[in-house]
């Protein structure tokens, strides 16, 4: 009898590796979890059945939003902190480091270099994300071609630092913008001092694509 | 700390009660796995598993002259103007003025008339897909043989040209119809001829 007694078996259960593997998961996500990073624009991308994915270096992407306002960025913050520098210069407005430093940690810029400053020099992403809104984008009309600019210089730093190599161009147009607008600044990647004719467009994977291609008869 | 606070407040009423209670050495865990579980939880719901894709496009270099001269000799060639509601509009071989009629269409009915009209092409490459499916061939075969049935004279060649009232969506919808129907050659062209203007302006006032 008092053998049987022995065991006292409890009612609870052995949580333990349960909770490992919770504890590992969490592990997981927080560590593979990036926040979204601020954004200038929000862009409806059309969507195609490419499965290529976007690299995620040596990256200047282009982007034209539903209002055809244009958009500069590039991945590298060592290129970024050289291309605002030589811009600064071009244009003779004068930044701060503080400036300076927040123009790299930003993401895509869609100001005319003359009020550059002024939005640099906004602390709160709040006030950025409202001049954000009302201003008309980089210029790329001929007569103020800032976009021209922005890809030069960044072509110059960025093959200056890595052996004359180019960087990577994307282009990420709005579904519903007119074509005639992203026609201008295709111009503009082929005009030729920069002479960008091979590009990549961002697209939204479709999935409702690849399952009709799947479905075609063989 | 712990020690610190179980010897200041000690009564000799309480250790007493401890001791008969076997104390034992397990932590209550319940609270931190609650909140290893509900970080989990968060994570997971706001974690999105967003990748945008890429289309390569490549342009012509454009000091080439046009390609006019050389679009006419083309055989096999069909034109597409994309237009305003969504509207594509095309023609087949050399543009004969007075003569060239458009037909109207769009994106819903496209793909099966590009897929019939690349016949041959489309079918050769569904056969290669087959053959690498069953590994017969591998992937680096798959991608050159494609490229040579692509490239094949009477593979068809077309020609994109977006005019004022497209959308930039309609122009990737396209491009992405080009790798659907097995098309390799083909060009986005801006340059709409006056000729070809003329026909096309008539044809959008039907809509």
């Amino acid at each position: 009898m008092s053998k049987l007694k022995m065991p006292r078996s409890s009612p609870a259960l052995d949580m333990t590796p349960m909770v490992d593997l919770g504890f590992l998961l969490v592990t997981f996500f927080m560590l593979t979890a990036q926040f979204r990073p601020e954004e200038a624009v929000v862009v409806d991308t059309p969507s195609s059945m490419s499965q290529s994915p976007i690299p995620t270096e040596n990256l200047m992407t282009v982007t034209v939003d539903s209002g055809g306002r244009v958009f500069w960025d590039f991945t590298d913050k060592l290129v970024r902190a050289e291309v605002i520098k030589e811009m600064a210069k071009r244009y003779k407005i004068s930044l701060d480091a503080e400036q300076e430093r927040r123009f790299v940690n930003l993401n895509d810029i869609g100001i005319p270099l003359q009020k550059l400053p002024t939005y640099l020099s906004l602390d709160s992403p709040v006030d950025r994300k409202q001049l954000d809104d009302v201003s008309p984008g980089i210029p790329i009309d001929s007569t103020d071609n800032q976009l021209l600019d922005w890809i030069r210089v960044t072509q110059l730093i960025f093959s200056s630092g890595s052996g004359g190599k180019n960087p990577i161009v994307a282009l990420k147009g709005d579904g519903n913008v007119n074509y005639s607008v992203i026609n201008k600044v295709i111009k503009i990647f082929q005009s030729p001092t920069v002479k960008i004719n091979r590009f990549k467009m961002i697209t939204d994977l479709e999935a409702s694509r690849i399952a009709t291609k799947a479905a075609e008869p063989q | 700390m712990a020690d610190v606070q179980q010897g200041d407040g000690g009564g000799g009423a309480r250790h007493q009660k401890k001791r008969a209670k076997k104390g034992s050495t397990h932590i209550d865990m319940t609270p931190m796995v609650d909140l290893a579980f509900l970080l989990l939880t968060f994570f997971i719901l706001t974690t999105t598993m967003y990748k945008p894709s890429t289309l390569q496009l490549t342009f012509p270099v454009p000091p080439d002259e046009k390609d006019k001269p050389e679009l006419d000799k083309v055989n096999n060639a069909l034109t597409l103007f994309l237009t305003k509601e969504d509207q594509i509009l095309y023609y087949k071989d050399a543009f004969k003025p007075g003569e060239t009629q458009l037909t109207r269409t769009d994106f819903s009915k496209i793909t099966p008339l590009l897929i019939d009209w690349n016949k041959t092409t489309f079918d050769r490459i569904q056969e290669l897909g087959r053959k690498l499916n069953a590994n017969e061939i591998n992937e680096t075969a798959y991608d050159s043989l494609k490229n040579l049935a692509q490239k094949e004279k009477e593979a068809l060649f077309v020609i994109i040209k977006p005019d004022k009232d497209a959308k930039y969506r309609n122009m990737i919808d396209m491009v992405d119809d080009m790798a659907i129907a097995g098309i390799g050659k083909y060009a986005v062209q801006d340059t709409i001829k006056p000729a070809e203007e003329t026909v096309l302006d008539a044809e959008k006032l039907k809509f």
